[in-house]
């Protein structure tokens, strides 16, 4: 409360706090009774502030964010979708339980306020287990993965970076209205348009009731954009090259099928 | 402007999943799930992240109505109560209090459902509530009440993640019940062994280790073939069924002729997988069975539920973690309902309505006379309307012109009643025949509890107001009661109401609204220092021992013959909610499945020269409906599926009304069909 409407000078704290037994994200005002708030947040604040934007109007707000929020909210504020002038991050370090959780290379926020920095985890080893194997050992891999897709959303409503004004995963001539599983072309479309967004902070697999190792599939495309075009996502300057016409960008290589 | 995320629990299935409504100035325009919920974990199905969509849909009824003529004409408040009550009181006058029925619903609260029945009874003066209980689960209250003596599931959710083998049958669960399927999943992936029994391939079924399809209706023959197998293979728990149980000499006797050669001639089930399906489920240390409207919706319900009991009494399955006999329930608060007394054989807390001692009991705390003889059922309700023996019926929350069997039959018996109230959200396919409609609030608008379908009593709390002048069904049910001269309805919230369901249902003893606010409490739950109950018949079995039903395979009450070559079963799809009031005004779920279809196989397509997404007639002896043809290898042939939400073209329209002469259970699963070309 204090470093949000003291220090940043936010009219809002997005945080979470105990309530009826359970934590729950929630938006307080300057001068509202805080409760009893948690620094083991369990959500993607992020996708909250996502969705609490539209109602803030000229509100500047103070969200508790981790790493991957923060590259999260500068996708978002690269794409216009939010004014960074008018967001300020209270920085949350990962432990170690949740850095090895989502084998994450990246966990320590710009600045931290809370909790303490941990070391990134080493190489994923999902990843290249996967990456070990055969193409046609992928593919059935994955066929088996994706049977189980029950089409909650869940993997869309709780990503951050999944933002698109029209959802291809619901236009019937990619996505037919044929009941469960969804073809191929549902995960893959998500896939690819999270290729130059996605900042891996595992939510998807987390909402996944079926279990679908879906980070290490967005890992895998991730990795396939850095080669492909050196880019990372995640940092408020830097184009994607999906929106620049890639004039020099070495597009001949051959790259491995994820 | 202001957001705020109110903890609530979804108001589609019966598993309880607790998610936020996220609710700015005033509406609602999300849901997040809720990460630390026991149920959920985090994690909802598309029905669930699309709870808010419905709730401010301008088809919302806001202000009551009167017929007047044709005509169904805006009145107020007053003015619809009185007549209302006025009609009441002339029946009861006229032709006694038991020529009015009162339906419940497993959509509203216990607390509401609570008022609807003591305003049946006390305030009416009959016993003759019930509610949609009776087209789902009816069948498996009563026959695990007398297998087990608990109608209820044995285990809770969380437990199926680790069972070593979980046996589902006639319930297509990663569905209807998404969160429990995915209960399962991660049971397979711990290593457990999945068998599904289905005439249908279900999304669980294709990734099952062992899966049968039996022609529907002949479900007490492949059960008793798996004990065969497993009595005549010693697999059975000898120590189990010594110390716990009674009559298994004459179950040994019954199952002897069941062999896996004639199921498999009856039920069309390969005699090796049934020989695997019964070693895999034996062999398992921890096995659970789960079950749906696929077991219970047959003229035999009650007995097939029983038969199901036999199959995990003879192994020791039940009585511990991770193994009993687990009914899921379908409705957010069915199991509440039955809970709550809108059954009418049963006060709340499963108290007999026949017993003396009970209704004195229940004479003292309201204050009153009470009837001596049970009430009517819902199925029987409608026959006695069109007899003429029941004349008014007061309708909360129910949509009998779609879910009941054989829509016309219903028709026949609403227009024969001199008055009909309903009360609901949204006008019904039900609302737009009655005489008066008062508008009620949603789940959204209005505090109180669901009870889940493992026994966990989840809160829902208000998140936004009430459209227009729509109020609370407990509120509408309240003043019925006042307005008709009982002095027992002067409730000032639902709190106040559970605290007097606590105080007469032994079972909710322990619960009140401060405790059940941070705790997810189970019944059996006596007293306020009592934890709850996770698993039922530890020691031993509510009656005693476990009682093993004798029960023979019988056809179906409706056999194919050359005019109605196919079966007919029906059922939910993952994205409709039964009726449909709900889902298909929910603009994401109606895109997933925008149209009525029929499931129709391949094979028989061919014959038919019927092409996927053709328009085709399906007919039964009671009437035709016309929708496309999804064409798939996905349903055994000769079978067809029609899901039931779809009001152009209601698939019960064509059901049979056949009842199970125990529960009154319609059969629903099996009537004979044809299909032809439109």
């Amino acid at each position: 409360m204090r470093i949000a409407f003291e220090e940043m000078k936010a009219d809002r704290l997005l945080a979470a706090r105990t309530e009826h037994g359970n934590v729950a994200p929630v938006l307080l005002a300057r001068g509202d009774v805080p409760g009893e708030l948690r620094t083991d947040v369990p959500y993607q604040m992020a996708n909250i502030l996502l969705r609490v934007v539209p109602y803030l109007g000229s509100d500047r707000v103070a969200v508790v964010a981790r790493k991957c929020d923060e590259k999260a909210i500068a996708e978002m504020s690269k794409r216009g979708l939010l004014d960074p002038g008018k967001v300020s991050l209270i920085g949350l370090a990962c432990d170690a339980r949740q850095v090895s959780e989502c084998r994450c290379s990246d966990p320590c926020p710009s600045k931290v306020h809370i909790g303490e920095c941990v070391k990134a985890a080493p190489a994923d080893k999902e990843v290249e287990d996967l990456l070990a194997k055969t193409v046609p050992e992928r593919l059935e891999f994955w066929t088996a993965q994706f049977r189980k897709c029950n089409k909650c959303f869940g993997c869309t409503s709780n990503c951050p970076v999944c933002f698109c004004d029209e959802c291809l995963l619901e236009e019937k001539t990619f996505t037919p209205e044929k009941g469960i599983p969804p073809g191929f072309a549902f995960h893959l479309i998500r896939s690819i348009h999270l290729a130059d967004k996605c900042v891996e902070c595992g939510e998807c697999e987390r909402a996944c009731p079926a279990d679908i190792p879906l980070l290490a599939l967005r890992k895998m495309v991730n990795r396939d954009v850095k080669e492909l075009f050196g880019f990372v996502a995640g940092d408020g300057e830097t184009t994607s090259p999906l929106l620049t016409t890639l004039d020099g960008e070495p597009m001949e290589d051959d790259h491995d099928v994820c | 402007m202001s957001v705020k995320h109110v903890l609530t629990t979804c108001p589609y299935c019966g598993t309880g999943c607790n998610l936020f409504l996220a609710v700015a100035d005033g509406r609602a325009v999300g849901v997040i799930p809720c990460k630390t919920d026991e149920t959920s974990q985090g994690q909802l199905c598309i029905k669930g992240y699309n709870a808010h969509a419905f709730v401010h849909h301008p088809d919302r009824l806001t202000h009551p109505l009167m017929r007047k003529g044709e005509q169904l004409t805006k009145a107020g408040w007053d003015e619809a109560l009185q007549k209302t009550v006025d009609e009441i009181k002339r029946l009861v006058a006229e032709h006694g209090p038991d020529s009015v029925m009162v339906l419940a619903s497993a959509k509203c609260t216990n607390e509401e459902n609570y008022i609807f029945q003591k305003l049946a009874r006390a305030a009416i003066g009959t016993n003759n509530i019930d509610h949609c209980a009776r087209l789902c689960h009816a069948s498996t209250v009563a026959g695990l009440l007398q297998s087990f003596g608990s109608g209820a599931m044995t285990n809770t959710i969380p437990e199926f993640e680790d069972a070593d083998c979980l046996l589902v049958t006639g319930s297509n669960t990663l569905e209807a019940h998404p969160l429990i399927g995915a209960r399962m999943l991660k049971a397979m992936e711990k290593g457990a062994k999945v068998i599904v029994i289905d005439p249908r391939d279900t999304p669980l079924s294709r990734i099952a280790t062992i899966s049968m399809r039996q022609e529907p209706g002949t479900d007490v023959a492949w059960i008793n073939g798996m004990i065969n197998v497993i009595i005549s293979e010693d697999l059975y728990d000898h120590e189990f069924v010594a110390e716990r149980t009674t009559g298994f000499e004459e179950l040994r006797e019954l199952v002897k002729s069941y062999t896996p050669e004639r199921v498999e001639e009856i039920a069309g089930v390969p005699r090796q997988h049934l020989i695997d399906a019964a070693r895999t489920y034996a062999a398992a240390d921890k096995a659970m069975i789960a079950y749906a409207m696929g077991i219970t919706q047959h003229s035999n319900g009650t007995n097939l539920v029983r038969t199901l009991a036999n199959l995990a009494m003879v192994t020791g399955n039940v009585g511990k973690e991770s193994s009993g006999v687990n009914p899921l329930r379908g409705q957010c608060n069915v199991q509440g309902a039955c809970d709550a007394g809108a059954l009418p054989n049963l006060y709340p807390g499963y108290q007999s309505v026949e017993d003396a001692e009970v209704r004195a009991k229940f004479e003292k705390a309201w204050n009153g006379e009470l009837q001596a003889h049970k009430g009517m059922t819902l199925t029987c309700a409608f026959n006695q309307a069109l007899t003429g023996e029941v004349k008014g019926m007061v309708i909360f929350g129910e949509n009998p012109m779609m879910s009941d069997p054989d829509i016309g039959h219903i028709e026949a018996a609403i227009q024969k009643l001199e008055f009909l109230a309903v009360i609901d959200i949204f006008p019904t396919e039900t609302a737009k025949l009655a005489d008066v409609i008062l508008p009620a609030a949603c789940y959204a608008e209005k505090d109180g509890t669901f009870t889940s379908t493992d026994r966990a009593i989840r809160v829902v709390r208000k998140a936004v107001d009430p459209p227009g002048e729509a109020r609370p069904d407990w509120r509408i049910a309240c003043e019925l009661g006042r307005m008709l001269g009982n002095d027992g309805f002067a409730f000032d919230s639902p709190a106040d109401i559970m605290n007097e369901l606590a105080a007469v249902a032994p079972i909710y003893g322990g619960i009140d609204y401060e405790r059940i606010d941070r705790e997810n409490v189970r019944w059996p739950c006596p007293s306020k220092d009592h934890p709850g109950t996770k698993v039922l018949h530890t020691g031993s079995f509510k009656i005693g021992k476990g009682v093993f039903a004798i029960v023979e395979h019988t056809p179906p009450m409706e056999e194919t013959d050359e005019d109605f070559p196919f079966i007919l079963t029906t059922g939910r799809n993952l994205f409709h909610f039964h009726t449909g009031s709900m889902t298909r005004r929910s603009v994401k779920l109606q895109r997933e499945s925008p149209e009525p279809y029929v499931e129709i196989n391949s094979e028989d397509a061919r014959q038919l020269d019927v092409l996927e997404g053709q328009s085709v007639r399906v007919s039964s002896r009671r009437g035709s409906i016309t929708l496309a043809a999804r064409v798939t290898d996905w349903i055994r042939p000769g079978t067809i599926f029609i899901p039931f939400h779809y009001a152009e073209a209601a698939a019960n329209k064509l059901t049979n009304n056949a009842l199970d002469p125990i529960a009154q259970i319609p059969e629903f699963k099996v009537c004979a069909a044809s299909v032809e070309k439109a």
